[in-house]
């Protein structure tokens, strides 16, 4: 039997387990029962099950994601939220004015304008119809201050860290707070030397998250700096 | 074309390939970008998606659809080449389209569209399978799902014998050119066109040797992705 | 070929360039007069007469030159030919989609062509072969691969620089009527450099990405020869410019243009 070492990298195309009788892991698949890999990415090895860390990739939307939206349109009854995946979302106006939402007496723009940012959760999808979000949530809501920064998608895992080891890092070195979406836009607040310094940091998750001394490059590049 | 030693006009012997450069991620607006020098060939390949269908109604319910648009720079040929599209940009857009179809995993992005663009900058002989190797490292960049990786190159005939990767020269000056692209992994063959006179012996000779030397662009595109990912230091 | 889309940038964006531009600051750390970092490679495309792959900052472009013979102008009988292309590929931004090249496109070469044509900078009387009949067609083919702002600068740059480096077959004519063929340089008499600004309030700011040129209210590209002279202009954005403003950004961009001439002459000096 062959099977893939932890930690190997892969790319498309590349045999992962050559006897695999399960369900094709996400970002594999199966032909007979050979296991192939779909990505760029790393292996990593849960219990006897086969895992492929993505290294690059498009954010698909997951019912209850905390996303990271920008408003690009409206119409008189919701918003078009552009959340870096393939679909653009939709934030009803009924979410945001409540049930005797009206057309005619409530104004889209009095809440949300084209350009703004807002921190969201998505409450449906199932990829036959574009994805639903809600700010109807403590802490979801129109984004005021900060500066946005993307990072793929795939990467958001390495940036907040083992229970949110690596956010926590940034925040304290840099006094500055993440706001991270899960699909790959981060807002990052604070004063303007911290914005610059976090914004480096997430570059070199970008640059690096392949790495095992992940952690240690990010401490170093902090404390060098502060 | 190929003297008594058996050396082809550029040096080469019968089943040696061109000089070959890969660097993946070399457009910075697209989600995935990769540039290759074969022999002197100069050519971009960037994909843009999955991204949503413009105008909707072209979508499909249930995969994505890919649009495929190969393009030569006026400045890419011996002679200015004016810049609207030709039969032949539209013709290898298209052989070009069904190749990565067969290995992209359309079905993980329903109602998308998936746009890849090549352009030469500078041509030369099989200019269409070097585009396929990079149009495959430019969607592997993008992390679009792909069964496996495609690389592209073409064998031919001159002065009656099977050589492996024409130049310009032998394939204007040659009996015949078969351009054939290929998953390593799946070994299938997914784009093959050829133009000439083949015997059965000569084709399916032809062909092997064309796996041959896919095999060999293969190590070469693998290596320029793990150096974009992976960095070139091994590390534990 | 193109046709562009206009992007939609963050309000928080937005709200942040503003208020560095009180403080003379951009969102790039740059200060407002400063060019991005500008790369020049010559001689990237053998098949070509000239090249040259130019970026500025993320904005990249490159120019072939092509030297064909062809028929002049009944009007120029005396003159060869200057063609002058530019196409914005389709995978240089998100928001292009492919088609026949739109006006943006063509306002680029327009305004590249006016630049090249108007400092004189290729002498078009020494490129006749038999005056009336067949002279030698300048092509200058602009590839926008990645845009990031200022275009105009990009492909003028890479445009020059592909020209200044360009060699062809002349044919000279012998006495007893036949042609010797000969590899010469392409003759040229200055290096005219464009210089793009735009205004946003009463801030100038030179060689803007795109981030910055979607909240513009006017845009200004001026082209100087040698002497420093002004040799083409075109305004752009749809908001009016002052007098004041205008005759500063002229100041600032000529200042500009000589940093950049002495940067073309040290890439071809090297080339």
């Amino acid at each position: 039997m062959y099977m893939v070492l932890v930690r190997t990298r892969v790319l498309p195309g590349d045999l992962l387990h050559d006897s695999y009788t399960g369900i094709a892991p996400p970002n594999t698949y199966k032909l007979g029962n050979k296991l192939f890999s779909l990505k760029v990415g790393l292996v990593e090895i849960d219990g006897k099950d086969v895992k492929l860390i993505p290294l690059a990739g498009p954010y698909i939307p997951r019912v209850n994601d905390f996303v990271i939206g920008k408003i690009i349109d409206f119409d008189a009854f919701s918003w078009d939220v552009d959340i870096n995946s393939i679909y653009t979302a939709h934030l009803p106006a009924q979410d945001v004015f409540g049930r005797e939402f009206s057309s005619q007496t409530h104004s889209l723009t009095s809440q949300f304008k084209v350009g703004d940012m807002l921190a969201a959760k998505i409450i449906a999808f199932d990829r036959t119809k574009d994805p639903v979000l809600t700010v109807r949530e403590h802490g979801l809501g129109k984004i005021v201050h900060g500066e946005p920064i993307k990072l793929s998608p795939s990467k958001i895992p390495r940036l907040i860290g083992k229970k949110g080891s690596m956010a926590k890092i940034i925040e304290t070195k840099t006094k500055t707070k993440l706001i991270i979406g899960q699909n790959g836009i981060i807002v990052v607040q604070g004063p303007s030397e911290g914005i610059v310094l976090a914004a480096r940091a997430i570059h070199l998750i970008e640059e690096k998250a392949h790495m095992p001394s992940l952690t240690n490059m990010i401490n170093e590049l902090l404390t060098k700096e502060v | 074309m190929i003297d008594e030693n058996g050396i082809r006009l550029d040096g080469r012997r019968w089943d040696e390939l061109r000089p070959i450069r890969i660097e993946v991620g070399v457009i910075k607006n697209a989600d995935g970008s990769a540039y290759i020098e074969f022999g002197k060939n100069k050519i971009i390949a960037a994909v843009y998606g999955p991204r949503e269908a413009h105008p909707k109604h072209i979508a499909l319910p249930d995969r994505a659809i890919v649009r495929c648009r190969y393009h030569m720079a006026p400045f890419s040929t011996e002679e200015r080449k004016p810049p609207q599209p030709t039969r032949r940009e539209i013709e290898i857009s298209l052989v070009l389209r069904r190749a990565m179809e067969s290995a992209i995993f359309l079905e993980e992005y329903p109602r998308s569209i998936i746009d890849v663009y090549v352009e030469v900058l500078q041509s030369d002989g099989g200019s269409r399978c070097a585009s396929i190797t990079a149009v495959s490292a430019a969607l592997a960049d993008s992390g679009i799902s792909m069964r496996d990786l495609i690389v592209g190159c073409a064998v031919g005939k001159i002065d009656g014998q099977i050589v492996l990767d024409l130049s310009d020269y032998e394939d204007k000056e040659g009996e015949g050119d078969m351009p054939v692209a290929y998953m390593p992994n799946l070994d299938k063959i997914v784009l093959l066109q050829f133009d000439g006179i083949f015997t059965e012996e000569e084709f399916k000779k032809a062909i092997d040797l064309a796996i041959l030397g896919n095999k060999r662009v293969y190590e070469i595109l693998k290596k320029a992705l793990i150096e974009k990912y992976f960095g070139t230091v091994e590390e534990k | 070929m193109s046709i562009k889309k206009s992007p939609i940038i963050e309000n928080l964006r937005k709200m942040q360039m503003i208020e560095l531009l009180s403080k003379e600051r951009r969102l790039d750390g740059r200060s407002l007069t400063d060019f991005r970092p500008i790369n020049i490679k010559v001689g990237v495309i053998q098949k070509s007469n000239g090249s040259a792959e130019v970026s500025v900052g993320n904005t990249k472009a490159v120019a072939g030159v092509k030297i064909e013979t062809g028929t002049p102008f009944p009007d120029t009988p005396d003159q060869g030919l200057l063609v002058v292309n530019a196409e914005f590929l389709p995978f240089s931004s998100a928001l292009i989609e492919p088609g026949p090249p739109d006006e943006d496109a063509i306002e680029v070469s327009r305004v590249v062509d006016r630049g090249i044509r108007e400092s004189q900078m290729i002498d078009l009387k020494s490129l006749v072969i038999e005056p009336g009949k067949l002279v030698y067609c300048v092509f200058v083919d602009i590839s926008i691969l990645n845009m990031d702002g200022n275009i105009f600068d990009a492909a003028f740059l890479a445009a020059v620089s592909a020209l200044l480096t360009t060699t062809f077959d002349k044919k000279i004519a012998k006495e007893d009527g036949s042609f010797e063929v000969q590899k010469c340089r392409l003759p040229t008499r200055c290096i005219p450099i464009s210089i793009t600004s735009i205004t946003i309030g009463d801030a100038i700011l030179v060689d803007p990405t795109e981030e910055e040129e979607s909240v513009q209210d006017s845009r200004l590209t001026l082209t100087f020869n040698d002497q420093g002279f002004l040799c083409a202009g075109q305004k752009g954005g749809s908001t009016g410019i002052s007098k004041e403003q205008l005759f500063k950004i002229v100041e600032i961009s000529k200042a500009k243009a000589e940093e950049l001439r002495s940067l073309v002459k040290k890439v071809i000096e090297n080339a």
